[in-house]
């Protein structure tokens, strides 16, 4: 899996830097696509704070998933306050509140409590879900 | 009370060389061509208790007390499924169980469709719009002037009317034009037989 984890501080020296007890800002995950487009960003998996917990799991302050075409174009953006991402399986949960915007904006979601399971990019919503679609200009036909 | 529903049902079904005609339900012609996309269109906001993204897939699906409120309609179902285009407009989604569709028609006049099963379609070829909603499944409009069965109904909404095959009408009658017609023979013609 060619996931890449980088865990960034930026101090007055502007060198990543990882503070005592695992504790980084700035963490940054990210895939590629597999070959032959191997240097194509897949998903990006972000965080301002990231405080590692037993078992591989990481607890992510403000967390931000984003996922490109093989295009580059940006296709998902997601936002959390917070969320436990598991590096072993690949998940990042929360039973806190996620927004997303899906196709440059044509597409957003909301609702609190999710999943995102990202060998499949899966993602569920759990409750209170709220959704806006903006379809193109009307098409009226021609009396 | 002063309206009585009298019944006279007609049964637009297939005889000879017109079997299988679809009724159609208003005065406007389908698949006219597109005029230029001008007006801004307000989004279709839904609500519902969860969701999942399979990105995969490019589909998303809405589970559990689902609402829809789109412009030119509201819709309630348990289960919805989008389809998300790599590009463009969405242009197919499919609502299961327990459908309930109201919107008002090109006339003004409140329309209520029920269903087990109803699919938005949308396309443009060749300039002309093409936005469907199909209803299956003991499919059902009622308005202020009949209640319509067939199977399937679809609801043409880049014309905003509706046509089906083997459309079955019930209309509405006031009471004073229904106790003068009382005890009429059923009509067996496979003409529209509107109320006198």
């Amino acid at each position: 899996m060619a996931f890449i984890f980088l865990f960034l501080t930026f101090g007055l020296s502007g060198r990543a830097q990882q503070k005592a007890g695992g504790h980084a800002n700035n963490f940054i995950s990210t895939e590629y696509y597999e070959a032959p487009h191997q240097q194509q960003m897949k998903t990006r998996l972000s965080g301002a704070e990231a405080q590692p917990l037993p078992g591989g799991l990481l607890d992510i302050k403000n967390f931000k998933l984003e996922t490109f075409t093989l295009s580059g174009q940006p296709e998902i953006t997601a936002s959390a306050p917070e969320c436990v991402y598991d590096t072993i399986n690949e998940t990042a949960s929360s039973p806190g509140h996620l927004q997303l915007d899906y196709g440059a904006g044509k597409f957003y979601v909301e609702g609190d409590g999710f999943l995102w399971r990202q060998t499949n990019s899966f993602l569920t919503i759990s409750n209170h879900v709220r959704s806006v679609i903006k379809m193109s200009p009307e098409n009226k036909a021609a009396p | 009370m002063k309206i009585l529903y009298a019944i006279v049902i007609v049964v637009l079904a297939g005889f000879a060389a017109r079997a299988q005609t679809n009724a159609e339900v208003s005065t406007i012609a389908t698949n006219q061509p597109a005029a230029p996309a001008t007006e801004p269109r307000a989004p279709t906001v839904i609500h519902s208790e969860s969701w999942v993204l399979d990105n995969a897939a490019r589909q998303t699906i809405y589970r559990g007390n689902v609402h829809v409120d789109d412009p030119q309609m509201k819709l309630t179902c348990a289960w919805l499924v989008v389809d998300l285009p790599e590009s463009g407009h969405i242009n197919h989604i499919v609502a299961e169980t327990n459908v309930v569709i109201d919107f008002v028609d090109d006339k003004g006049q409140t329309n209520h469709a029920t269903s087990d099963r109803a699919i938005y379609d949308f396309n443009v070829k060749d300039s002309v719009t093409n936005e469907t909603v199909t209803l299956t499944g003991n499919a059902r409009v009622e308005n202020a002037q009949y209640t319509g069965t067939g199977e399937p109904i679809v609801w043409d909404r880049a014309n905003n009317h509706f046509t089906s095959t083997n459309f079955t009408m019930i209309f509405r009658q006031s009471l004073d034009n229904a106790l003068h017609k009382t005890n009429s023979p059923p009509a067996t013609t496979n003409e529209l037989a509107a109320p006198k």
